[in-house]
């Protein structure tokens, strides 16, 4: 331990980054976490650097990169580069392409080709980067952040890119309501400070912010001032990023040029063509037939002839993915925390990982804690299939329900897998596989009665969620009593203040303590049964380089350019 | 006959006026709150009141009749309730999609189950009649869908003998154009080919067995003269009738079809505007399906008409 380089860290370190440099220099966090956590909380690289070198024990250490977390196998650009050409991407079609208001990895991607995010995709798609802001930084206590905006960037209209458009952006979604920043900023919260400089002034401290208004957090994509809400990209095509929006019909396609003046440089190819796709089979047929170059998301069961395919590189990315199987905890069959917990042990968690991913998933313990995190305690006992247990919950009784799910991807076959776990239990449970469009507001989240939100959710039922860089937004939307997305209509004190807790951590320490208590209490409680964190699968053929993937069906091609 | 065609036309546009009328029901009967459809399940009320008031959903029902039937002559059918554009150009592409492949099928499948109808009609309960029977009955029972997944997987992936997703690239020439929309058009030929050879076969059948062709056969017309003068315009009467309602099945009913080869047809665009309770894309796409039923029908009328002089005689009481 080099302690000479060490202090020099200290003596000008802030608290939230002292917190940081003395948790890796104690051992308990590793080399990966301190290079994410610390892109995060803005210390500089030649800081993390002289850090690590402090640390280790020998040799000096390599500048670190910008990775971090679980790195995808992202097409990294090593061969000759050819540039101009066009690449089409297979892409499940969009529900709608309103920045503030879609809910689709189909319209995340599409709107994502134009539109930037102030904290932008790493380039090996685990964790994130200067994007519009080029650097941010936290008070002492993460209670307020700075973002310095990048310079020199215009919109495709021409007009320059200020703090004036980030402030109207983050107005409109906290009027919409986005999921992650609900509770954590108000319609006062952002203040342009100079046409530069953007301040968050948060509700309440929150050492993982830059999350939130990051590209994972999909709807933080930042529009123009006059963006009046409900509009859609292809009705007021613009943006900031390196594609221009050419054409888009929602039955067909979208197509993008070139954006010359996008502030990262030419790209390489000349235009995208989106190709959409209602289901993962024929995108998968297409790419075999040599009609796409791309897919953004795939399943296993569809796309295992890709896995194993010499010509594909395949983007896979362990990610926070999951099903929730939510169970109303407030009235109805469900009610009773014993009914709940008897359905999660009757799963068989290791055989669904295996059956519908081929074993490319982590086990899921019934919270949303998911295992990439580096604040996940895994000394919460795993919750396994325990059918006598399950039967001595349920007392004798028998079940009957009704369980939800939408058609996407495996979802159908999880419904069927729990339903033939569970009968073993004592649960009938009838199977209602419906299209998304219909799932999410007859069944999920219906928006009558408005208050409190999802409470006219079924009593029981599968939801998917997509990635995130943070379990924020889980915890927020899906747990927190009066959460927007809390289908199961779970209340609970103790959850609630340990998520607070979790929310003003400002240590990778504190927030695993925090995190600690959120597992116990949803194991526990079993409000959602999670019986899995899937690994994110994308794929591009091998002619191709550069092309790198968000778990959140975000695919960038800005660097994208076809093998020599 | 000018009557005749008078009496069809008014029929069809009380039709029409029917269809439009159902759909308004329907469209207003059941629960749905356009302006939360629209704006989401997270938007503030004021902004789902406001999206209310700006359609009017909030008017008197009359009110709102009167203002669709009106904008039914016009063609007006208002911005689709998900990307809020207009319908009618989403309609109008996906009308010319399916127009096209339904175009192509038939024409790959008519004159071959034509012509083997007639063939398998002139030999009956021989085996070259079986033959063609059981080929018939055999293609006809397996779904059009479960082809296309043949197709999609031996011709398109394995052998790549022809594209597999049915989008030709833009100013694509005709040859390319065609072997785009090769499989899917053969998908649904085949099906058909089973219908339609059978429907002529069983036409030639009875009019083989009519007075009128032996007294032709007697009169000493050879066989070939007899089938072109005689045989064949009386015989495709009623597979002209199928294939006129068929057309309008094409158009709509072939979803499955349009999902493999992930072609956008107004089955696609059907079912997205039914799933997403897109109510003006609903309403336009039935009433257009509607005026492709009635035009194919009537088209089918005309051309049964004119094979057959008594239909003709007939209609003009």
């Amino acid at each position: 331990m080099d302690f000479s380089r060490l202090d020099l860290v200290r003596r000008s370190a802030t608290p939230l980054e002292l917190d940081l440099v003395e948790s890796f220099a104690q051992g308990r966090i590793t080399r990966r976490q301190v290079v994410k956590r610390a892109a995060i909380i803005g210390l500089s690289l030649p800081a993390v650097s002289m850090v690590i070198a402090a640390c280790s024990q020998g040799a000096p250490s390599a500048a670190p990169s910008a990775s971090g977390g679980e790195p995808s196998a992202s097409a990294s650009a090593s061969a000759s580069a050819a540039t101009g050409g066009s690449i089409k991407v297979a892409i499940q079609r969009p529900v709608q392409v309103d920045p503030v208001a879609m809910q689709d990895l189909g319209g995340y991607g599409v709107v994502a080709q134009c539109f930037e995010f102030l904290a932008t995709l790493s380039k090996d798609g685990s964790d994130i980067e200067p994007g519009l802001a080029e650097s941010w930084e936290p008070n002492a206590d993460g209670s307020v952040w700075t973002f310095k905006l990048r310079q020199g960037v215009k919109w495709q209209d021409g007009k320059d890119f200020t703090a004036d458009d980030v402030v109207a952006t983050m107005g409109r979604l906290v009027a919409a309501g986005n999921s992650g920043l609900k509770g954590v900023i108000d319609d006062k919260s952002t203040v342009a400070t100079d046409p530069a400089t953007v301040t968050f002034n948060l509700l309440s401290p929150n050492g993982n912010f830059p999350y939130l208004v990051s590209v994972f957090n999909a709807q933080t994509v930042i529009t123009p001032k006059d963006y009046a809400a409900g509009t859609t990209l292809d009705a007021m095509p613009n943006g900031t990023g390196a594609w221009k929006l050419e054409s888009f019909d929602t039955a067909t396609g979208a197509t993008y040029s070139r954006n010359d003046a996008w502030w990262g440089g030419p790209t390489p190819l000349d235009t995208l063509e989106f190709l959409f796709f209602d289901e993962t089979g024929p995108m998968v047929t297409a790419y075999q037939g040599g009609q796409v170059d791309c897919i953004v998301q795939f399943d296993v069961l569809s796309g295992e002839a890709l896995i194993d395919d010499p010509n594909t590189n395949v983007i896979a990315t362990r990610a926070a993915l999951h099903r929730q199987i939510w169970m109303r905890v407030d009235e109805g069959q469900f009610a009773k925390k014993e009914v709940r917990q008897a359905l999660a042990y009757s799963l068989d968690r290791d055989a669904m990982i295996q059956q519908l991913f081929n074993g490319r998933a982590d086990l899921g313990n019934d919270h949303v804690i998911a295992p990439i995190y580096p604040y996940f305690d895994d000394s919460v006992p795993q919750r396994t299939r325990d059918i006598e247990k399950a039967k001595s919950l349920l007392g004798g009784q028998t079940i009957t329900a009704t369980l939800h799910a939408g058609q996407l991807l495996e979802i159908p076959d999880l419904a069927v897998l729990i339903q033939s776990n569970a009968r073993e239990a004592g649960f009938n449970l009838e199977l209602a596989v419906e299209s998304l469009d219909t799932f999410y507001g007859a069944q999920w989240c219906p928006a009558e009665p408005a208050d409190p939100p999802c409470s006219g959710a079924a009593e029981l039922g599968i939801v998917d969620y997509g990635h995130r860089a943070t379990p924020d937004v889980y915890l927020n939307a899906a747990l927190k009593t009066k959460g927007i997305w809390n289908s199961s209509q779970y209340s609970s004190k103790p959850f609630d203040d340990a998520f607070a807790e979790f929310q003003a951590a400002i240590g990778v320490e504190a927030q695993k303590a925090a995190c600690t208590k959120l597992e116990t209490i949803l194991n526990e409680d079993v409000p959602i049964a999670v019986p899995y964190f899937y690994n994110y699968l994308a794929g591009s053929s091998k002619k191709y380089q550069g092309i790198y993937s968000s778990a959140l069906g975000q695919m960038f091609f800005s660097a994208a350019s076809q093998v020599a | 006959m000018i009557r005749w065609l008078a009496r069809r036309l008014v029929l069809s546009l009380i039709t029409l006026w029917l269809l439009a009328t159902i759909v308004f029901v329907i469209a207003n009967v059941l629960p749905n709150d356009v302006g939360r459809t629209i704006a989401g399940p997270f938007a503030p009320q004021e902004t789902v009141d406001a999206i209310n008031e700006r359609l009017g959903t909030n008017d008197p029902l009359p009110e709102q009749y009167l203002r669709a039937m009106r904008n039914l002559v016009t063609f007006d059918f208002g911005n689709s309730f998900q990307n809020r554009q207009p319908v009618l150009p989403a309609i109008v592409g996906a009308v010319g999609r399916s127009g096209l492949l339904a175009a192509y099928a038939l024409l790959l499948t008519i004159p071959i189950a034509i012509l083997a109808g007639l063939f398998a009609g002139r030999r009956r309960d021989r085996s070259a009649d079986r033959a063609i029977v059981l080929a018939g009955v055999t293609l006809s029972s397996i779904p059009e869908f479960v082809i296309g997944t043949f197709l999609v997987v031996v011709v398109g992936v394995q052998l790549r003998l022809l594209p597999v997703i049915a989008r030709p690239p833009e100013n694509a020439n005709i040859i390319t154009f065609l072997s785009f929309l090769a499989m899917p058009a053969l998908a649904m030929a085949i099906v058909y080919f089973g219908y339609i050879a059978r429907m002529t076969r069983a036409g030639t059948i009875e009019v083989l067995e009519s007075d009128y062709i032996r007294t032709a056969t007697m009169k000493g017309l050879t066989t070939s003269q007899t089938m072109r003068r005689h045989v064949l315009r009386n015989a495709l009467v009623p597979t002209v009738a199928v294939i006129g309602v068929q057309i309008g099945y094409l158009f709509g009913g072939i979803i499955g079809v349009e999902k493999i080869f992930n072609y956008n047809g107004m089955g696609q665009l059907m079912l997205m505007a039914a799933q997403r309770k897109d109510i003006p894309m609903l309403t336009a796409g039935v009433i257009v399906i509607g005026i492709v039923y009635m035009l194919a029908t009537l088209t089918a009328d005309l051309i049964i008409a004119w094979m057959n002089p008594r239909a003709r005689l007939e209609s003009g009481r």
